[in-house]
């Protein structure tokens, strides 16, 4: 038990007033090197700890502390990790999925929120925060006409702060981008980064697909709109550096598949692919178990893997270890490596989450387009 | 006797208003801004903040015009630029070996007799390999120049005159930070090094690397992790027996005293000096004459406040 509810516990049942006091000094989950202790306050019948996370059960009960309204329940996680969680609580037959309400930490997505835990170690890295420094570029909207979708197609462009229209800059591609923006603070992010020369001043085309089950999972016509409609309507309308080297596409999930289809169905075009918690399913035998819509991604991995070739010139990888997906992400790295490309891959102690790809931001965007750090000394 | 004043980072925090008055001079101020490259020239906050008006000399601009109608200059540049990169590339896989080398030698205990003397060899061999780095690099520059002889470049020249007249009347320059290999490059383009040297000059960051003997690269806090520290190329060698460290507190790990103590030996006995936000280092004939909040690095890789003589 964590030896702070040990104290709370060590001789007779704590009073309301103890319980209040306990819970007003202290930061929750309890978190020690290695480990970690929910606290649940409040009736119920049951109390289970939910967990989108691979690896562990992800529902495990919480335990009723005797003589108080207290549930609780440690468990092992190795310092530096961060996962997210509600509470499953079961009260005259009712179920609901709860925040945890001793715990303020919170992380959204596009079905809500979660409380975050996090483990020993762990520290919302500075770089995602707004920096007094930092200027801030700006967020235009654009509308590409697709003939690949016949229709036009809203996208955001971010430019750089003091953008010239006389200097030619670096482009990123961003499915999900509203997401991105909203969830993993890109905005942020890229000012910060271009601030501190750690990457080049850089344009960033946002796009937000309407049915990313359809348009994410190896659509021929979603890469004919990126090749053939996005990327010569961003070159026509901003200053843009044509080399492969200078364009590239970030993807989380099923956006990393779309990337990955994009690059393999656009030759020589997209020379950098940031690839996050990419949904790479393959069989070697049998048939998947994830869906039908899944099968044309299956597909497509399946024919890769069977013959690989170079997609681009640099890629990077992350996903996280507690979830699923680190077993496909670990199995398509050799096979990239294999093609003579550069590939350098970033497991994190996280799982698939909005949070995680925003922490991986900066060693995947470094890496891809260094900025000019080593050689600026203001 | 002229006079040099080197300045840490001026933004967030400028300093150049009171190096200003370190400095006799009589004359229009001009300034040197080629390393802000695209924002060279954008001068106005410096001259609100010292209330003077300056010229900036525009050498990033001006090169890039007389680059747009001299083209075989420009293949010229380009192809030493480009055997410069493949150069530096070379050098950095003969430096990853040698500087792990003097590293682990650094680090390991044993018989300090037998350990001093294999310490001292790996720092020599270091050093060889710096200088045959210098001397391949200079090679290149006079292969350059002496091609650039031959050819015909009235716009250049025009352009350099230009420069040269408005250095020659002015009574103080200013050197600006930036990209160092950039500022270096267009100083050269312009063969301002011997006009400088009898300027008073006040320089800030990359612009007081470029005024040493050599430049040095460094930053151990860069994303992608530690770097060796490289050399770059020579510097205008106005400023002499200093290694200039801009922003040395954050680009340096200063917790490895043995990677300090590396830095400190391989360049000795030239002292490696720091140059944060608020330092000034004023140099007179050669001599330190003032220094403010700028330290030197040591043998032992710690560092001392660095005193004027």
């Amino acid at each position: 038990m964590n030896p702070l509810l040990e104290m709370l516990l060590a001789e007779a049942p704590p009073t309301v007033a103890e319980i209040d006091a306990f819970v007003a000094e202290n930061e929750f989950p309890l978190v020690e090197p290695g480990r970690v202790t929910f606290v649940y306050r409040g009736e119920a019948d049951e109390v289970l700890l939910r967990r989108w996370i691979s690896g562990h059960s992800t529902a495990q009960p919480l335990e009723r502390i005797e003589g108080t309204n207290l549930w609780a329940l440690t468990m092992d996680l190795p310092d530096g990790s961060r996962f997210e969680y509600k509470f499953e609580v079961l009260r005259s037959g009712t179920r609901l999925l709860v925040l945890d309400e001793l715990n303020g930490v919170l992380a959204h997505d596009p079905f809500g929120a979660n409380s975050v835990c996090q483990g020993h170690g762990y520290g919302r890295p500075d770089w995602t925060l707004p920096e007094p420094d930092s200027r801030s570029g700006t967020l235009d909207r654009l509308l590409i006409p697709s003939r690949a979708f016949g229709e036009r197609r809203e996208i955001q462009v971010y430019l750089p702060a003091r953008f010239r229209e006389t200097r030619n800059y670096p482009l990123l591609i961003v499915h999900d981008g509203r997401d991105y923006l909203r969830f993993a603070e890109l905005k942020t992010v890229l000012d910060n980064l271009v601030h501190r020369l750690e990457i080049p001043a850089m344009i960033v085309a946002l796009t937000q697909s309407p049915d990313r089950m359809a348009e994410y999972t190896c659509s021929e016509k979603h890469a004919r709109f990126l090749g053939e409609d996005l990327l010569p309507a961003m070159r026509e309308t901003f200053p843009l550096l044509q080399d492969p080297a200078n364009c590239g596409l970030l993807g989380s999930s099923l956006g990393a598949v779309a990337a990955l289809h994009a690059a393999a169905q656009n030759p020589n075009t997209f020379g950098r692919l940031f690839l996050q918690s990419g949904t790479f399913p393959f069989t070697d035998l049998g048939h998947h178990k994830k869906g039908p819509a899944l099968d044309p991604v299956v597909k497509f991995v399946n024919a890769y893997r069977a013959k690989p070739f170079r997609l681009a010139e640099r890629i990077f990888m992350s996903c996280g270890v507690y979830e699923s997906l680190i077993y496909e992400n670990r199995s398509l790295l050799p096979v990239l490596q294999g093609q003579g490309m550069q590939v350098n891959f970033e497991e994190a102690r996280d799982a698939h989450n909005w949070e995680n790809w925003r922490d991986r931001l900066r060693s995947g965007l470094t890496w891809l387009f260094p900025g000019p750090l080593w050689m600026v000394y203001e | 006797m002229t006079v040099q004043v080197l300045l840490g980072p001026q933004t967030p925090h400028p300093n150049l208003a009171s190096a200003l008055e370190a400095v006799a001079f009589d004359g229009p101020i001009v300034s040197i801004t080629a390393g802000w490259r695209d924002s060279e020239g954008e001068t106005a906050e410096i001259e609100a903040d010292i209330g003077q008006p300056i010229e900036d000399l525009g050498l990033y601009h001006r090169a890039e015009q007389f680059f747009a109608v001299e083209s075989a200059f420009l293949e010229l540049h380009r192809a030493r630029q480009e055997r410069l990169q493949e150069l530096q590339k070379l050098y950095r896989i003969r430096l990853e070996t040698a500087i792990s080398a003097a590293r682990e030698l650094l680090r390991t205990q044993g018989d300090p007799e037998l350990l001093r003397l294999e310490q001292r060899a790996a720092i020599s061999q270091l050093r060889a390999l710096d200088r045959h780095h210098l001397r391949r690099i200079a090679a290149l520059h006079q292969d350059f120049d002496q091609q650039r002889k031959t050819m015909d470049i009235p716009a250049a020249t025009a352009e350099r005159e230009a420069v040269w007249e408005r250095v020659n009347k002015a009574g103080l320059v200013l050197i600006a930070g930036g990209h160092v290999a950039v500022l270096l490059n267009r100083i050269r383009l312009f063969r301002l090094g011997e006009l400088l040297a009898d300027k008073p000059i006040v320089a800030w960051s990359a612009g007081a690397m470029v005024l040493g003997e050599r430049i040095v690269l460094f930053h151990d806090n860069a994303p992608q992790g530690q770097r060796n520290a490289e050399v770059l190329d020579a510097g205008l060698g106005i400023v002499k027996n200093l290694v200039p460290l801009p922003d040395a507190k954050t680009r340096l790990d200063w917790s490895s005293r043995s990677r300090m103590a590396l830095f400190a030996r391989r360049f000795a006995p030239s002292r490696c000096c720091t140059l944060d936000f608020g330092s000034m280092i004023r140099i007179e004939g050669g001599k330190v004459t003032a220094a403010r909040g700028s330290e030197v690095m040591q043998r032992n890789g710690g560092k001392k406040g660095l005193v004027a003589k």
